[in-house]
């Protein structure tokens, strides 16, 4: 079977219930997408087209192809490929973090641009972390986190993607994203 | 009491008192439950102090570029000397230099590290051959494609004057400039279409205006090095692969390069429709807030006629930017005609 009906019919099966289709969907997936991130990412001349959501629309329009898509499919296939995201997100976070520890001050020059990027690094690291603690009071709270944080989704999208309500995904993003924000702030009571 | 149901409670009152003045969030918070209350009260602390900024998360480049690399004013690159950085792109970097005798030139590098297929480079000289055969007035003139320590690279005229980009942000052109300027845009496509040649990135970024009114045309047959969406059999099946990255371009995509189908010269004239329709009107015929918004509007929107958005656009004018915007490429009129006609009508006014 070509790849493209195999990540279609994975798609379906999974829509179906079947849970072991998301663990054959996942590689294809985080695959695709790691590979287009590394060639947009790694370097744009545009900051403005550093943008998740076209990632994960090519990604998805590649590996299904256009005239498989339906609606139905995207919904899912959003919500796989957030989830790859967040991962090659935090892993190359993890991997800033390590080679930034272990390099030592190399360049001098860097060192006005480096802080920021470490930042963004540290910060990506610790919402994951705060994330899985999120999925174990709410799951679906910490999918519309993910979803608009890692994977770049408007409400919309999200509420698409999850099927359910623009008004649901609203409240779940305003209440996790504060439960979140305490969570990193360290402020427990 | 499940930890699950005291969670349930603690985002009931969360939503019932957020937007509550204090006074009477005070009032329900105390008739909730002590746990419960402690919970939604250490929330709302965070909810008011805090500036949560709504966004995506946005890496820095560097996150994901484990080899900055670049070359320093002074270094040279064959016969050339770099004198500033320009842009940094997926493959490489564009540079400000200056050849053997002073005249300023714009310097592409491919930086073998950076290409995933050995297929890119084979791509990048062909090209570089096409788009050096390319003799045209409205066409960047492409000097010499060489290879060098640094990589692969292309050297080309600096064109002084702003892209299209900052031409539209200026708001909606003069009807005689923009007459002008789309004649000589399609003029320069027609000339590379007769030769074989296609853009496949026409978009208002890869558009110049020369100081002296001579609108010209950058990154002909180069575009999808750059990385625009298309077809391409390769060595790993043959399905074909979409390579590049859409993001930059979904804009100016015409709908059959968004449906994965052959690239052809009536996809440049579509994306050269769009950015027309931007010039006259100022607005964006497939605008959307994301990119799902902007693959529907370029997929089924109907599009407004120009004149319905500024008075005085002919009739001639709106009938042909529409045409160039049809979703049938067969359509659309060659970018020889939309020449001819926006040359026959600028003559008239």
């Amino acid at each position: 079977m070509d790849p493209q009906g195999e990540v279609t019919s994975l798609l379906v099966a999974w829509g179906k219930g079947d849970q072991s289709a998301l663990n054959e969907l996942m590689p294809l997936v985080y695959n695709e997408l790691h590979r287009m991130a590394r060639r947009a990412w790694s370097g744009q001349d545009q900051a403005h087209t550093l943008q998740p959501t076209a990632l994960i629309n090519e990604a998805y329009l590649k590996l299904t192809g256009a005239e498989n898509a339906s609606f139905q499919n995207r919904g899912h296939f959003f919500a796989v490929a957030c989830t790859a995201m967040r991962q090659i997100l935090v892993n190359h976070a993890r991997s800033h973090l390590a080679g930034k520890r272990g390099s030592g001050r190399v360049h001098v020059s860097l060192d006005d641009v480096q802080p920021a990027v470490h930042q963004e690094a540290a910060e990506v690291v610790a919402l994951h972390d705060a994330l899985e603690r999120l999925q174990a009071v709410d799951e679906r709270k910490s999918k519309v986190i993910e979803m608009r944080y890692f994977g770049g989704l408007s409400i919309e999208e999200t509420a698409e993607a999850l099927g359910v309500s623009i008004i649901t995904v609203n409240r779940d993003w305003r209440l996790a994203r504060t439960w979140l924000m305490r969570e990193m702030n360290g402020e427990q009571s | 009491m499940t930890a699950q149901t005291e969670w349930e409670e603690i985002e009931r009152l969360f939503h019932e008192v957020v937007d509550l003045p204090a006074e009477q969030r005070q009032a329900l918070l105390a008739c909730a439950r002590a746990p419960v209350r402690a919970e939604v009260e250490s929330l709302l602390k965070t909810e008011d102090e805090a500036t949560f900024v709504e966004r995506p998360v946005r890496l820095a480049a560097d996150l994901l570029e484990s080899q900055p690399g670049g070359l320093s004013a002074g270094e040279r690159v064959g016969e050339y000397t770099i004198d500033s950085l320009m842009t940094v792109g997926g493959m490489g970097e564009v540079y400000l230099a200056r050849n053997r005798s002073g005249l300023r030139v714009v310097l592409k590098i491919l930086r073998r590290h950076l290409v995933l297929s050995p297929q890119a480079i084979d791509r990048f000289q062909t090209e570089a051959r096409a788009a050096s055969a390319l003799h045209d007035p409205n066409i960047v003139t492409v000097y010499e494609s060489g290879d060098s320590a640094a990589g692969l690279f292309l050297a080309m005229e600096w064109v002084e004057g702003p892209t299209f980009r900052q031409l539209i942000a200026a708001g909606p052109a003069q009807f005689a400039d923009a007459c002008a300027w789309g004649q000589q845009a399609a003029s320069a496509l027609a000339a590379a279409h007769a030769a074989g040649i296609l853009h496949r990135d026409i978009k208002p970024e890869n558009i110049l205006l020369r100081k002296d009114g001579v609108v010209k045309i950058l990154d002909f047959g180069l575009a999808r090095l750059a990385g625009p969406v298309r077809i391409d059999p390769d060595a790993r099946g043959a399905s074909g692969t979409i390579s590049g990255t859409l993001s930059g371009t979904l804009l100016y995509m015409s709908p059959e390069i968004l449906r994965g189908e052959t690239a052809s010269s009536a996809s440049d004239v579509f994306s050269l429709g769009t950015l027309l329709y931007e010039l006259w009107t100022g607005r964006h015929p497939f605008a959307g807030e994301t990119p799902l918004d902007v693959f529907e509007a370029i997929e089924c929107r109907a599009v407004a006629a120009p004149s319905a958005l500024r008075a005085g656009i002919a009739e001639e004018i709106d009938g042909l930017i529409l045409r160039m915007l049809d979703r049938d490429p067969a359509v659309r009129p060659t970018a020889s005609e939309a020449g001819a006609l926006f040359s026959r009508f600028s003559t008239r006014t």
